[in-house]
């Protein structure tokens, strides 16, 4: 299957820092795919994610985007840790803030944040203020926003770990439903082992200082997946002992 | 201060009170004769004077005439202020050639442009209005500029991510959003502010509640006075209020 994205020997050096935090790294993302990036604090996860998200600007490697363009859609779209809604617009509104730039009519538009708003069962809350909302119902908000402008990748840090544990877990199984009912790929940055197998069909482990890819491990198991079964417990213990934890 | 939460009408009740006391105590200062009558007004007498004012046709016209340069002066002084403060906040090369002459400007006391708003505008509503809008021109130009500095940036990099990272589109669907309150704040301030220069503005001959009170105070009627200084608290009042159903309308974003 194509790539969505590719990084060829990607490298990035925080403004005034004296070393690298990421070099030398590749990574190919398949179209449609699922995959999450671990790694311990620090190492450079976040980064590798706004470098595809274009907020930070690699100064050696390429990053490719193999996917054509299509009108009215982005390549990617990313969801932000916080919700980072704009508290001056309603649910609906700020799920169309992506839209508002891609030169589709207000029907289509409409029709896009309707679709949003049910593939994250946020129907009932639409015409809501940010404050209003919880901290799971905000990060909803986010995805759907991400989801509106129909990406080919959509680029998620750490989007729940700000969020209770039992939300998180509701949150973990419905991103699924969502991804399986899109063809959008998702590159998923998290520190949680448990959620990275839980979630992602490839991961990728970030480690070494420069960063670069230490291990790209396949998850093979069906879905919807069984958190206390044995072959689920062997994936996070072997991803474990990369990240030093036991 | 630990506060108890009054029933509304309790605290009413204590304001009104309040009020009460204060023109007894006032009446009192005059009745047991600790001032010289001639120059404290009997409070008891204001209704009076003011039903007089009121029929001597000079009361309405001087209101009229002050809210003439009082809405000049605000709106175009608060205008000018948001543009320029918006400007200065947002494009660097207009900061760094407009620091040192705000500074320079800044310290400049409204009142001390009297003498210009006279030479260049004689008397007229355009002097008094020119002195009010420099008043509240600073007001509302800190006001932008701090509000736009406070920005949250990861705004801005949303901006960015979702294709409204321009100029334009990031300042019509970020910044002018995000400042609003500043700004509102900024513009209440100047409301209060227009008011006090407003007054002494009008001491430069142009007709208005400042010079009708200048005219009574030259003829000893010290109580015609106090009933300008109250129509002025209650237009201030009633400007507030104004004020107040405008900002609840545009910030109900807010929790």
């Amino acid at each position: 299957m194509a790539s969505v994205i590719e990084f060829d020997g990607l490298a990035y050096t925080h403004p005034g820092a004296d070393a690298p935090v990421i070099q030398d790294l590749s990574l190919d993302i398949e179209a449609g795919s699922f995959i999450a990036v671990v790694g311990g604090s620090g190492v450079g996860k976040s980064t590798l994610l706004r470098a595809a998200a274009g907020l930070v600007t690699p100064e050696a490697g390429e990053m490719r985007f193999n996917l054509p363009q299509r009108p009215g859609r982005r390549r990617r779209a990313i969801v932000f840790q916080d919700s980072r809604l704009l508290p001056w617009r309603t649910v609906d509104e700020n799920i169309a803030y992506g839209l508002e730039t891609l030169g589709i009519d207000k029907a289509e538009s409409a029709a896009r944040v309707a679709e949003a708003l049910q593939l994250t069962g946020l129907e009932e809350l639409h015409d809501r203020w940010p404050h209003q909302l919880s901290g799971g119902q905000a990060q909803r908000v986010g995805i759907a926003r991400a989801l509106a402008v129909k990406p080919d990748i959509l680029l998620m840090d750490e989007p729940f770990s700000a969020v209770d544990a039992m939300t998180r877990r509701k949150l973990q199984t419905e991103l699924i439903r969502i991804w399986q009912s899109t063809q959008s790929a998702v590159m998923f940055v998290t520190h949680d082992i448990d959620e990275a197998v839980y979630l992602a069909d490839r991961v990728v482990v970030l480690g070494n200082r420069p960063a670069t890819v230490v291990e790209n491990l396949q998850i093979d198991l069906p879905r919807p997946r069984d958190r206390n079964a044995p072959e689920f417990a062997a994936y996070v213990t072997h991803l474990s002992a990369w990240l030093g934890v036991e | 201060m630990l506060t108890r939460s009054y029933h509304p009408l309790t605290r009413i009740a204590y304001g009104l009170a309040g009020v009460v006391l204060f023109v007894l105590l006032w009446k009192a200062v005059g009745a047991f004769g600790w001032v010289n009558p001639g120059i404290l007004p009997d409070p008891f007498l204001l209704p009076e004077t003011f039903l007089l004012e009121w029929q001597s046709d000079r009361f309405l016209p001087a209101v009229g005439s002050s809210l003439v340069h009082y809405v000049w002066g605000l709106g175009l002084g608060a205008l000018s202020g948001i543009l320029v403060g918006l400007a200065a906040a947002t494009l660097q090369r207009f900061d760094m050639l407009q620091s040192y002459v705000s500074r320079i400007l800044r310290p400049i006391p409204p009142l001390a442009w009297v003498i210009f708003a006279i030479a260049w505008f004689k008397v007229s509503h355009a002097g008094a209005a020119f002195v009010i809008a420099i008043g509240v021109f600073w007001v509302n130009y800190f006001a932008t500029y701090s509000a736009v500095r406070n920005i949250d940036p990861r705004f801005y990099e949303l901006a960015r991510s979702f294709g409204q990272g321009g100029y334009w589109r990031r300042s019509v669907s970020i910044t002018l959003p995000a400042i609003a309150p500043g700004l509102l704040s900024g513009i209440r301030t100047g409301i209060g502010q227009a008011w006090m220069t407003m007054i002494a503005a009008e001491l430069l001959g142009v007709p208005g509640m400042g010079q009708e009170m200048n005219a009574a105070a030259g003829v000893g009627a010290y109580d015609a006075v106090v009933v300008y200084m109250l129509a002025i608290s209650v237009m201030y009042a009633a400007t507030d209020l104004l004020y107040l159903l405008i900002e609840r309308k545009v910030l109900s974003w807010r929790p």
